[in-house]
């Protein structure tokens, strides 16, 4: 495309008493031959907006560099279509507001900004969204249980047309034992039904929603608005097409056979919460040892959760599961004695109030851990315990049941490790760590790096708890209810509906060609440049979302509506023939290249920063908006994810005479705050192989840094810069200047 | 450790001496945090903690009744009043102690009180033909079928000799305020507040009955009560036992009095003076003001406000029968209480309420402060500022 440059310098916001415009100017007309340049002292304006717009109209200018504020701001008034060309310079926040104004080193720092945004304009094309043939919109469900039906239900609600798939003969999950239900209404210390054949009745009439029953998930194979899922039925196949998934297989109680302690498989009478739940649902609750009346009755919670031998984390349900339960014995008969083991009731949300009437009820709540089960010799259970409460150990009065409320085990975590494809002779081992992926035997994804979702700890799905808990590590793949993370009905019912509209956003998206979170909208996909493929396969194995299939031969097979658009694997490829339309290696290598680097004479040493666009950018944006001054020798370079760095960057900033780069990304590790998962990881491991460019070219390994920094770390933005650039000043110059 | 053993039966017992609220105990703790036995020292201080003595209650276990545990609350519902669970802890507390004394088992040194409540009506050892002694010179009106207030002096202000003056003051002002009231006499008994804490439900039922009898039969209508431990019972304990009237505090009657113009106190002290709030007027009766009022126009501007006040005021370690406990130096409330006093540069600590009067006065005297601070009871002041 011929592209025909307008660069636009905004002199409001103090940018026109801070710097000289007019050689800005002259920086894009003179050195860039751009052939429009305005300025306007209020460029986001109706008259400043209109202005560009009367250019792209009467001038014919395609390409828009802006001058202005940061590319975080103002993206709905900078918008000019993606058939055009934009590139933000951000002169405000990083440069203006940062640096003291009329000042030789300020003016220096917007010129480099603006050399760079020229020449990545210069190189960049108009966006294409990705568009495929037979788009689907449908929602796959898999799971009909609570969170399957709630989410098949408001999908449905919403218009959707849903496919729900359920491996037992009816729809009900877990509720199908459930007798009654803690009340989800005021004043929550009652018990009420079971909301299960509303809920199926409301499903199955609804004309959008196709059940399929005794039926379970054979295969998936492509990606969001393109899956194919063949469905195992009564030993039969079927084909459905989706566009998006949730995952709904729910939890199973935690195995009390390796309970003994707690006198299960030991004494009849020491039974689970679900077996209980059974008892009161048929009506008949009796002393599995001599089918006598239950005349008391003792609850020990957390049996196998919290507890590192057994389930190390809390399951979130059974606490108040005990108590409706305790509430069915209070409610039979008020005189029961009724025992409750715990420790800690978390009895969340409005519960509390539930836990408050159990207590009113007279039911003994025993804080501490349970010691032993014993026969007290005359037939019956006698519970001791060390009672934090009383500082003492306790002995229960004698019970004639003793209730174990298990724990939830996650569907997603029953199944052996997959185990990737070893690398062949010859083949180097990878260096990334592969994912936790278990072959839970539940969506049997066609994906090159494994058949289920990725798990973080526990074998739950991983997601991010507090910024985005649906996403999994696979695009248009949503968890929901207790697969997702331990939880209780209430919690399924809004996680289930969080999931169904996470699914609706997913296909909406897909099918305007635009991504998904974290980038949500962007139009850009990588494509590759399959000549030059040496087939090593870093791209499939690195990409944090397994979007990237592999043929036999071990050439890449992207699946652009899998893509959340990180550049991972264009950091990764060794021959840079991953490229976005508007990001790619030759284009940050360029503009790098690009900054004027005085000569070692001059004292003014260079220093690149590569700012990840999700936590560090927007770090440095709010220092400015803060008003905290840094050093003047750094260059900002933002990049969509540390993992999109290529190493390529590194040795063309050094040969160019670049004192020293920073890598400004988010933490990673266990708790990590990368929006890519892996990418700032990624980014670290590379890091071991900066080593050799540096041997190669003799320089010191200090002059590449990589610091992790999250968003709400603003005020280190300064000391963070400061000190780095002081480190490198202590060095002598890049000996590669004036090459 | 010996476990120690739930008991479903004893739990229930408890329950039914009135102890209707204690399953709604969630043990945060709040209540031992509050109480004031974590601001001293000693053995006490040490083995009572009242969300323990709650805990063991609720589970029926044993421990709850040794003596240093079971009669160490002074009732001065500061855990009460902030209960997050609305545990009425007060009415648990009595009941443990009723579950215990009820038994027959009272601790050696209260014998002696209850006996005398038994045998004289009063828990100081006075004869009942005494009753009235303080009256002397005086000329105080016998409460008759026209006299609109019957004025019910605790048994303390009628035999204690330094409390005696309480009764006097206030029979004054009333006098000066050309009230309408009278005092019945000898055959008047104690309020029984106490004997009920101290968990003797059988003799508070004694003499609550014998007191409504008699007031019924004298045709009562209004009480002004000289303590605000009577106020409380009368009000609170006595309406569903048969003793319905209206009842009032002298400070709240004194503060209409002025109000309504007919009492001034020309003749202010012009002392530092701070104000103690007795907790069954506080906490327990939300009357906060009216002292202050009072105080107020007696001392001009020269009253000062303790640090802890009001809702959060501290207790003088009187009440719940904790007037008869022998506390040794160093751990008794009321030495606080007396510091605060002093920190604030008063030279005269008042209250509206006999047992204060007693329990700081037995402290200022322990600390050796009597030339620094005054202690005294508000009504006189008020009278000696006629």
């Amino acid at each position: 495309m011929e592209t025909k440059m307008g660069v636009y310098i905004c002199t409001g916001c103090g940018l026109g008493d801070a710097l000289d415009i007019d050689a800005l100017a002259t920086v894009a007309t003179g050195e860039y031959k751009a052939p429009v340049c305005r300025q306007h002292a209020f460029l986001c304006s109706a008259e400043g907006v209109g202005q560009i717009k009367a250019d792209i109209e009467g001038e014919g200018v395609n390409a828009l560099v802006i001058a202005a504020c940061s590319l975080r701001v103002m993206t709905d008034v900078f918008d000019f279509g993606p058939d055009k060309v934009l590139e933000r310079v951000n002169l405000r926040e990083q440069v203006a507001w940062t640096h003291p104004a009329n000042d030789e080193d300020t003016q220096m720092m917007a010129e480099d900004q603006l050399r760079m945004g020229l020449t990545k304009a210069k190189e960049m094309q108009p966006l294409e969204p990705f568009m495929a043939e037979d788009l689907s919109k449908r929602i796959l469900v898999v799971g009909g249980g609570l969170a399957g039906m709630t989410a098949a239900n408001e999908a449905a609600k919403a218009g959707y047309e849903v496919v729900l798939v359920e491996k037992s003969d009816q729809l009900g999950g877990y509720l199908k034992d459930v007798y009654k239900m803690a009340s989800a209404q005021p004043p929550y210390d009652e018990l009420s039904p079971n909301v299960l054949d509303t809920l199926a009745q409301e499903v199955t009439s609804r004309a959008g929603v196709k059940v399929y029953t005794n039926a379970t998930i054979g295969e998936i194979a492509g990606a969001p608005c393109l899956f194919d899922v063949k469905i195992k039925q009564n030993g039969g196949e079927a084909a459905e097409r989706a566009g998006a998934i949730i995952m709904a297989t729910g939890a199973v109680p935690y195995d009390a056979s390796k309970l003994e302690n707690l006198g299960f498989g030991k004494h009849a009478d020491v039974i689970t919460a679900p077996q209980l739940e059974a008892m009161f649902k048929a009506g008949s609750v009796t002393r599995p040892s001599n089918g006598q009346p239950v005349g008391s009755a003792a609850f020990i919670l957390c049996a196998g959760s919290r507890d590192p031998e057994h389930l190390p984390y809390c399951s979130a349900a059974c606490c108040v599961e005990s108590l409706k339960q305790a509430k069915y014995f209070k409610e039979a008969n008020p005189e029961t004695p009724v025992y409750v083991f715990y420790k800690d009731i978390r009895a969340n949300g409005n519960y509390e109030l539930l836990y408050k009437q159990l207590q009113k009820d007279g039911v003994f709540f025993v804080r501490g851990t349970v010691t032993s089960v014993e026969d007290d010799g005359a037939g019956s259970l006698v519970v001791s315990a060390d009672d934090v409460l009383t500082r003492s150990p306790m002995m229960s009065e004698s019970v004639d049941l003793i209730v174990l409320a298990t724990g939830m085990v996650p569907t997603s975590a029953l199944g052996e490790p997959f185990k990737a494809q070893a690398p062949k002779e010859g083949e180097e081992k990878a260096e990334v760590p592969a994912d936790t992926i278990l072959a839970s035997n539940i969506l049997n994804l066609q994906y090159r790096q494994g058949p289920e979702l990725p798990a973080l700890k526990y074998g739950y799905p991983d997601s991010h708890f507090v910024c985005f808990p649906y996403e999994s590590r696979r695009t248009g793949i949503y968890p929901a209810g207790s697969v997702r993370a331990p939880m209780d009905y209430s919690r399924a019912v809004d996680d289930a509906t969080g999931a169904a509209l996470k699914a609706i956003q997913c296909v909406e998206m897909v099918s305007q060609g635009k991504a998904l979170h974290p980038r949500a909208g962007d139009m850009s996909y990588p494509d590759f440049f399959m000549q030059r493929c040496t087939q090593c396969k870093r791209c499939t194995e690195e990409c944090p979302f397994g979007a990237i299939n592999e043929d036999e031969k071990g050439n890449p097979l992207p699946n652009p509506t899998r893509c959340r658009r990180c550049g991972v694997c264009m950091g990764a490829c060794p021959e840079r023939i991953i490229s976005f339309k508007n990001y790619s290696v030759g284009m940050i290598g360029n503009a790098i290249k690009n900054i004027n680097v005085p000569d070692e004479y001059d004292e003014k040493p260079r220093i690149i920063v590569l700012a990840c666009e999700n936590d560090a950018y927007p770090a440095i944006d709010m220092a400015g908006i803060r008003r905290l001054p840094f050093n003047a020798w750094v260059r900002f370079v933002p990049v969509r994810c540390l993992g999109s760095m290529n190493l390529v960057w590194i040795a063309d900033a050094l040969s160019k005479g670049i004192d020293g780069i920073m890598l400004l990304g988010c933490k990673h590790g266990d708790d990590y705050q990368c929006h890519f998962v892996k990418g700032s990881e990624l980014a670290n491991i590379r890091m071991t192989k900066i080593q050799e460019t540096l041997d190669r070219l003799r320089l010191e390994s200090d002059r590449v840094h990589l610091e992790q920094l999250s968003i709400s770390e603003y005020k280190r933005i300064p000391e963070v810069l400061d000190a780095f650039a002081e480190k490198i000043q202590g060095m002598d110059p890049n000996p590669y200047k004036g090459f | 450790m010996e476990p120690k053993n739930v008991s479903l039966e004893m739990r229930d017992y408890i329950a039914e001496m009135g102890a209707e609220t204690i399953n709604w105990c969630m043990q945060c703790g709040l209540c031992t945090n509050l109480c004031p036995w974590r601001l001293v020292p000693g053995e006490t201080s040490e083995n009572f903690n009242i969300r323990h003595m709650q805990r063991l209650g609720q589970m029926g276990m044993e421990g709850f009744e040794e003596e240093s545990v079971l009669f160490a609350c002074s009732t001065c519902s500061m855990c009460q009043s902030n209960c997050p669970r609305g545990v009425k802890i007060v009415d648990n507390v009595r009941a443990m102690r009723a579950s215990i004394v009820g038994g027959g088992m009272a601790p050696a040194n209260l014998r002696p009180i209850l006996g005398s409540a038994h045998a004289n009506g009063n828990p100081w050892s006075g004869p009942r033909e005494k009753r009235t002694d303080w009256q002397a010179g005086l000329d105080i009106p016998a409460f008759g079928p026209d006299t609109e207030y019957f004025l019910f002096v605790c048994c303390h202000s009628c035999y204690d000799p330094r409390s005696t003056k309480v009764a006097k003051s206030i029979a004054t002002l009333l006098k000066a305020a050309g009230v309408s009231f009278g005092v019945i006499g000898n055959d008047e008994s104690c309020c029984g507040e106490s004997m009920r804490k101290l968990g003797d439900e059988e003799l508070f039922q004694k003499l609550a009955q014998s007191n409504i009898e008699l007031f019924n039969g004298k045709g009562v209508k209004k009480i002004i009560t000289t303590s605000p431990h009577c106020l409380w019972t009368f009000k609170n304990e006595y309406p569903e036992l048969g003793g319905e009237w209206e009842v009032i505090h002298y400070t709240d009657l004194l503060k209409q009095l002025v109000a309504d113009g007919k009492l001034s106190f020309p003749k202010a002290a012009g002392k530092k003076v701070a104000f103690h709030d007795p907790c069954y007027l506080g906490r327990h009766s939300q009357v906060y003001d009216a002292p202050r009022q009072l105080l107020g126009s007696a001392a001009g501007g020269d009253a000062v406000e303790l640090g802890r006040s009001r809702e959060m005021s501290l207790c003088c370690a009187g009440g719940g029968g904790r007037i008869w406990a022998e506390v040794p130096m160093g751990e008794r409330f009321g030495e606080l209480r007396v510091t605060d006093a002093l920190d604030k540069g008063a030279v005269m600590l008042t209250t509206a309420c006999p047992y204060c009067l007693n329990m700081l006065t037995d402290a200022c005297n322990s600390l050796g402060k009597q030339d620094e601070l005054e202690i005294t009871e508000l009504s006189e002041i008020l009278a000696a500022a006629l």
